[in-house]
């Protein structure tokens, strides 16, 4: 986690880095009870555009979500916001990298509110979602 | 479970409201998500708490047991506040409400804004999301 003392505008959030497998978007379309054919039936999504499944937008920016988990810890968890947009879809075996960048921190009552400019790439450096994450961090959260 | 009546997408208008949805995000599809995401904080191991992006996924999935979407409907872009904590034991109510439909020749873009209740009618996530479909002019 990073330590308040740390962040300053311009730092760049620790990446995470996945790799989209079928047998993942399986699992989430279980946990989230969203069966839409396009991400699990691999014959009917080849007759589609897409020409083939895709993953949820949603688990790809569970990526995201992860990466400001990993460094904002329950401040993320009980504040964070996101307002991304989704720009192309993921694909099974894409390698996603979610990665963020400080923009500015600002004072708030007792809090610092940390805005991210966010980004998933895939391996080929395509964009698959952009946007900002905001979280408040308490002066005494994220410390020592 | 019964089959939710759908509405069709066409037949939205700005304001129109969907009925609440109740639905918990129990310790099992805690577990499932974690492993879908490979998510491994220590936050949501053992602690009973729910990752908020399992809330939010849970209530898309409601959304669309209400919204009848055509095959090329597109998730195009999606606003979430996290703000309470929510655990496996929760049960949980969302509220949806188209926010805008508007047409732009064969496309259209719909606006749904989304609230999630507690049951002590706390608000524990906010959001909004908007998908783009063909024309309904």
């Amino acid at each position: 986690m990073i330590d308040l003392s740390e962040i300053q505008e311009g730092m760049n959030l620790p990446e995470i880095k996945k790799v989209v497998r079928q047998e993942n978007i399986n699992r989430y379309a279980e946990a989230s009870k969203d069966f839409n054919p396009i991400h699990i039936d691999a014959d009917y999504a080849r007759q589609t555009p897409l020409g083939g499944t895709v993953a949820h937008g949603m688990l790809i920016l569970a990526y995201l979500s992860q990466m400001m988990t990993a460094a904002f810890g329950e401040s993320w968890v009980t504040g964070g916001k996101l307002n991304v947009r989704f720009k192309a879809p993921a694909r099974p075996g894409d390698t996603i990298t979610a990665s963020g960048k400080i923009r500015r921190v600002e004072k708030s009552g007792d809090r610092n509110l940390v805005n991210c400019e966010v980004l998933c790439k895939n391996q080929n450096e395509e964009t698959v979602i952009t946007g900002e994450a905001i979280v408040g961090v308490k002066d005494n959260e994220n410390s020592g | 479970m019964a089959e939710q009546r759908k509405v069709e997408y066409r037949q939205l208008e700005a304001g129109y409201q969907f009925p609440p949805s109740g639905c918990r995000v129990d310790a099992a599809t805690v577990s499932a998500y974690l492993g879908a995401v490979e998510e491994t904080s220590h936050l949501y191991r053992d602690t009973g708490l729910v990752p908020p992006m399992a809330v939010a996924a849970r209530v898309m999935a409601s959304l669309s047991e209400h919204i009848s979407f055509p095959a090329g409907a597109i998730h195009v872009s999606q606003e979430l506040e996290f703000i309470n904590t929510v655990s496996t034991t929760d049960v949980l109510t969302s509220h949806a409400r188209v926010a805008r439909k508007q047409d732009r020749g064969k496309l259209c873009l719909l606006t749904i804004d989304l609230n999630v209740f507690n049951r002590a009618k706390k608000k524990v996530l906010a959001g909004k999301t908007s998908f783009i479909l063909p024309g309904t002019g």
